[in-house]
């Protein structure tokens, strides 16, 4: 089953870039799947509905779940980095208050490796926040706030 | 992110792993009971216990001239139950380190993929500091003695006493009749006499002679023949390399509370301390249950009931020594009856741009 | 930690009682030796035996301990 799920957000991916203007051999290196799967994906040859259906129930999740799913799905966070950035998840604006005692916590929780410590600070990543709020819940001196961005 | 808590004896670590592993870690032999770390804690994660009955089982008291209660410390002392003075819950810790910074005591220390926060330029450190200048120490181990903390290691290499006389000594043989007087008498046990009849000795050890004359002076049969150039033997004569006395002293920097007893009782000047904190020490005798509890759990000995003029010898007059008290406080926990108070007026530590770590070492002025 | 004692061990001999330091601020007769007229005091000792009273008062100093002759009175 996972290996389908991949598959279809693999999909929906390729029919994003392709919207953009991006050629099936530049999707092929960006998202690591073969010229040849691509070109099937665009022509909708050889991917089962359920798979694309599933896969767009997931990019309708909530980020906290999205998030869930996406590391037992991927575990690598490049994969997790790259479909929150093609789909634009990432409108978030994270702030950070002077009760930050540099503990690292979020730095290590962090499926998007958004987050480091600069100066017993943490800084987060607006590039690829998701919106989990992991962060936020874990943080011992409640010093993060993740606003939302409304993108005008 | 679970962490780990790895347990030795009283000592413990606790541990998250990441991309790089935090560890904090406990070390009880330091722990001095002042219990800055629980007040400092953000997620309140670390309970100090009650320190005095634990230093009572295993320190001298200043009963211990009393013959009974040292009987009773004996009991005590071989009691092998292991306390540890402090208790960090690893499910609340985050391992942030505030603990670590203000310790005054270095019991508890983070590190960050194997280096210290103490190594680490973004973090802020108490700067208190004990050293000693082995180009004016004189070796004389009087720090040794005095420190608290038995912190300091002396050793030292003194000159040989034969390059520091001259003179010349000889027995004549055939005149010795092998008494022994010379031997006994010899204040350098310098001479052996060998009396086994058929195979008498007599032998002078130069090097350990020092010209006294006496065993000349003493010999019945004056069979010695002895002189003593010392004397003319001046400043001008003696290479002063080889008057020198040599050494090394180490200061184990993992005890050392900076209290400064060393700087205090050294007579050369040679040892420097810095403490981290100013603040006063306030005792109110009225209050005083003449318990002795602060006397035990102070690791500056900066306290105690000095014997008095009367009748019996255990004093009731508390006195401080306070140039040597580095106001941690342990002293104020454990009185019973609220007798002693310890005030911090000011910390000296290294600059951070971290608000919170500045607020918590900023809050340990009370 | 908290205060406990063995009656089995103990004399009654009074010593934890006069020693302790938060009953001398209690009750001074106390301290001189007369016993305690108040169980306000932390312990007593009553018909040969030390008994408890106002215990939450202890702050664990741990003298009592350091007295007693037959390890009677402790902190645990």
């Amino acid at each position: 089953m996972p290996k389908h799920i991949v598959s279809g957000l693999k999909y929906l991916e390729s029919v994003e870039l392709r919207k953009r203007g991006l050629s099936q051999k530049e999707i092929s290196s960006q998202i690591g799947v073969d010229r040849s799967t691509i070109s099937h994906y665009l022509n909708g040859r050889n991917i089962s509905m359920d798979s694309i259906e599933l896969a767009k129930t997931i990019l309708e999740l909530s980020p906290k779940d999205f998030i869930l799913i996406t590391k037992v799905l991927f575990g690598d966070y490049k994969e997790i980095r790259q479909i929150v950035t093609i789909f634009n998840m990432n409108h978030y604006d994270p702030q950070i208050n002077d009760g930050c005692i540099g503990c690292g916590l979020c730095v290590d929780l962090c499926e998007m490796k958004a987050i480091n410590l600069d100066s017993l600070k943490a800084k987060i990543n607006p590039r690829y926040c998701c919106g989990c709020l992991m962060c936020v819940e874990n943080c011992p001196t409640k010093s993060i706030e993740i606003l939302e961005v409304k993108n005008g | 992110m679970v962490n780990v808590k790895e347990i030795e004896g009283k000592d413990f670590n606790i541990k998250r792993s990441a991309e790089e592993d935090r560890i904090l870690s406990f070390k009880d032999h330091v722990c001095i009971g002042c219990g800055l770390c629980e007040a400092t804690c953000p997620v309140e994660a670390i309970a100090l216990d009650e320190v005095a009955p634990i230093e009572r089982k295993y320190t001298e008291t200043y009963f211990s001239g009393h013959e009974k209660i040292a009987q009773n410390y004996a009991l005590f002392k071989n009691d092998n139950e292991v306390k540890a003075k402090l208790c960090i819950d690893e499910s609340k810790c985050v391992l942030c380190g505030m603990c670590s910074g203000v310790c005054p005591a270095g019991a508890l220390d983070l590190t960050i993929g194997g280096v210290s926060i103490k190594e680490n330029e973004a973090y802020p450190t108490l700067i208190a500091s004990a050293e000693i200048d082995e180009d004016k120490c004189l070796f004389c181990k009087k720090c040794e003695a005095a420190c608290p903390r038995a912190s300091i290691t002396i050793d030292r290499t003194l000159p040989n006493r034969a390059d520091l006389v001259t003179g010349e000594i000889e027995v004549c043989e055939d005149d010795c009749i092998y008494c022994g007087a010379c031997a006994e008498l010899c204040p350098a046990e310098a001479i052996v006499v060998d009396k086994t009849t058929g195979e008498e000795s007599i032998v002078i050890d130069k090097e350990k002679c020092v010209y006294c004359l006496v065993c000349k002076k003493a010999c019945p049969v004056n069979a010695i023949k002895a002189v003593c150039r010392s004397c003319s033997y001046g400043e001008y004569d003696l290479d002063p390399a080889k008057a020198a006395i040599t050494g090394n002293a180490i200061i184990d920097k993992e005890t050392c509370i900076k209290c400064g007893w060393c700087e205090g009782v050294c007579p050369a000047d040679a040892a420097t301390v810095k403490q981290a904190f100013k603040g006063t020490l306030e005792i109110d005798e009225e209050k005083c249950g003449t318990c002795g509890a602060c006397i035990d759990v102070c690791p500056c000995n900066v306290l105690s009931f000095p014997k008095s003029s009367g009748p019996g010898d255990r004093g009731t007059h508390l006195v401080k020594e306070e140039d040597y008290c580095i106001h941690c406080g342990a002293c104020a926990k454990a009185c019973p009856n609220g007798a002693l108070t310890v005030t911090r007026t000011d910390i000296d530590y290294t600059p951070t741009s971290s608000k919170s770590w500045i607020a918590a070492f900023e809050a340990l002025k009370n | 930690m908290e205060l406990k004692v063995d009656q089995d061990k103990c004399l009654g001999c009074g010593v934890c009682v006069i020693a302790c330091p938060v009953n001398a601020s209690i009750s001074p007769e106390n301290a001189g030796g007369h016993g305690s007229k108040t169980t306000e005091t932390i312990m007593m000792v009553e018909n040969g035996f030390i008994k408890l009273f106002s215990v939450d008062k202890c702050d664990k100093c741990g003298t009592c301990q350091m007295f007693c002759p037959t390890e009677a009175i402790w902190l645990e």
